[in-house]
């Protein structure tokens, strides 16, 4: 009822809108994942997030469009600003840890605590990341903390997109309390007519001839695709 | 003591059982606190905007945007890419949509100029310009796509020069037409001159009238 009541105006967007705290270790992957749901980039370079970053994630569902505005926390603790503060309002989370690490696992417990000592009854995932690596040290079996707490756990791969919808769509179903709900296709309008000039495409023959010489990312991974 | 192991090991397997249960029947477990829905939506029927065409190809594929900022590929997105013909207008436009979201990576006309270049380091990738609109907006991209094998990036890069090449063909003959008109109205020019010609003539001739008129005069 309370909660009912902190959700943020529809009609801001139209559709509604749901604070998401996503936090965790620093490392774990917990930017890198938005970030591929965002522009499906996967950024390799680690920059540690200050504070607190939020970005809006839209999904197109069998019951409409909802909106998760990610609060992507920092993780290491010299950055972590008002930490209690973000988490004020928050209507689910997201607790991340990297699997080729035992003390980002270790440290669940205490992110747990932190986030239900400001948020009372919210819909929580555990995600283990970078189950893509072949170091792995948190073996899926040695994963219990869920159970004890209530939490459902997912293990993903933000590098091979591995079960990387499955915690949104977890987190959109209990939300709005159907557990048949899927994502849907966006509906794709037909495109403007385009006219480009002689000069126009002379310049973009030689701009692609010199993107065309630029290697792919991940060039040499082929197993993502039949 | 021996008779407390036993009973120790049992919930375990269970749980295990449980769990092996659950992904083997494809639904996973539920292990998550119950929460009051705090939004009731009514379902939706889904639009895709594809109703009214025709798929002329449909493949998965790996796609990417050039960042001229940092000078480099990025990821777009992995999923579905479709060549979509209108039925009433005939255009044809590529779709590619996220695997698992269902997200539009990409959505534009394929144009009389677009070109489909070969990537210099994969001979299962090739790249493209085009004026994106899977934002709703018009923007220039750089695009590249990779697919699983040679084969089908060849099916795709074929399909798209092949569609373009007929774009180019059915504007060049509109350009012809523009030609045959442009000489109808060098014809009207033509006609205007010799209008001007006639009018000269008879000025002309009235100037000699005149002349005679005042020669009689002298000699009367």
């Amino acid at each position: 009822m309370s909660r009912a009541q902190a959700l943020p105006d529809p009609a801001a967007v139209g559709y509604p809108s749901f604070k998401l705290i996503l936090v965790g270790d620093g490392g774990t992957g917990k930017t890198t994942f938005v970030k591929r749901h965002i522009t499906g980039e996967f950024e390799k370079r680690y920059e540690p997030t200050i504070g607190v970053e939020v970005r809006p994630l839209d999904f197109h569902t069998s019951r409409g469009k909802v909106r998760f505005c990610c609060w992507d926390t920092a993780g290491q603790e010299k950055f972590g600003g008002l930490r209690d503060g973000y988490y004020i309002h928050g209507h689910c989370a997201i607790i991340m840890f990297d699997v080729t690490s035992r003390l980002t696992y270790k440290n669940v417990p205490t992110w747990h605590k932190d986030i239900c000592r400001v948020c009372d009854n919210i819909p929580i995932v555990l995600c283990g990341n970078k189950v893509d690596m072949k170091n792995r040290q948190v073996k899926a079996k040695m994963v219990t903390f869920h159970r004890k707490k209530n939490l459902q756990y997912y293990e993903i791969s933000a590098k091979s997109n591995y079960n990387f919808e499955k915690p949104f769509l977890y987190l959109a179903r209990k939300l709005t309390g159907d557990m048949n709900l899927r994502f849907v296709e966006e509906l794709a309008l037909l495109p403007a007519d385009v006219t480009i000039d002689l000069i126009a495409q002379q310049k973009i023959e030689t701009e692609i001839a010199a993107a065309a010489a630029m290697p792919l990312p991940d060039e040499d991974e082929d197993g993502l695709m039949d | 003591m021996a008779d407390k192991e036993p009973v120790v090991d049992r919930p375990e397997d269970e749980e295990e059982a449980s769990a092996a249960a659950a992904a083997a029947g494809g639904e996973e477990e539920d292990t998550g606190a119950q929460v009051a829905p705090i939004v009731r939506l009514e379902e939706v029927a889904v639009t895709t905007g594809e109703e009214d065409e025709d798929v002329l190809l449909d493949m998965k594929a790996k796609l990417y945007r050039f960042d001229k900022e940092g000078n480099q590929w990025k990821e777009r997105g992995t999923g579905t890419v479709k060549l979509l013909k209108h039925k009433e207008n005939g255009k044809v436009r590529l779709v590619m949509r996220q695997a698992k979201t269902l997200k539009i990576c990409a959505n534009h006309l394929v144009a009389s100029t677009t070109k489909m270049q070969e990537h210099a380091g994969s001979d299962k990738s090739c790249v493209w310009h085009a004026a994106d609109f899977a934002d709703g907006e018009l923007k220039e991209e750089m695009f590249a796509i990779r697919f699983g094998s040679v084969e089908n990036c060849k099916k795709f890069k074929d399909l798209v020069e092949e569609i373009s090449e007929s774009l180019a063909k059915t504007e060049g003959k509109e350009t012809e037409e523009d030609s045959s008109a442009a000489g109808l109205l060098e014809k009207l020019s033509v006609t205007e001159k010799k209008s001007e010609e006639v009018a000269t003539k008879e000025e002309s001739t009235e100037a000699v009238k005149e002349t005679d008129t005042k020669s009689a005069a002298t000699s009367e």
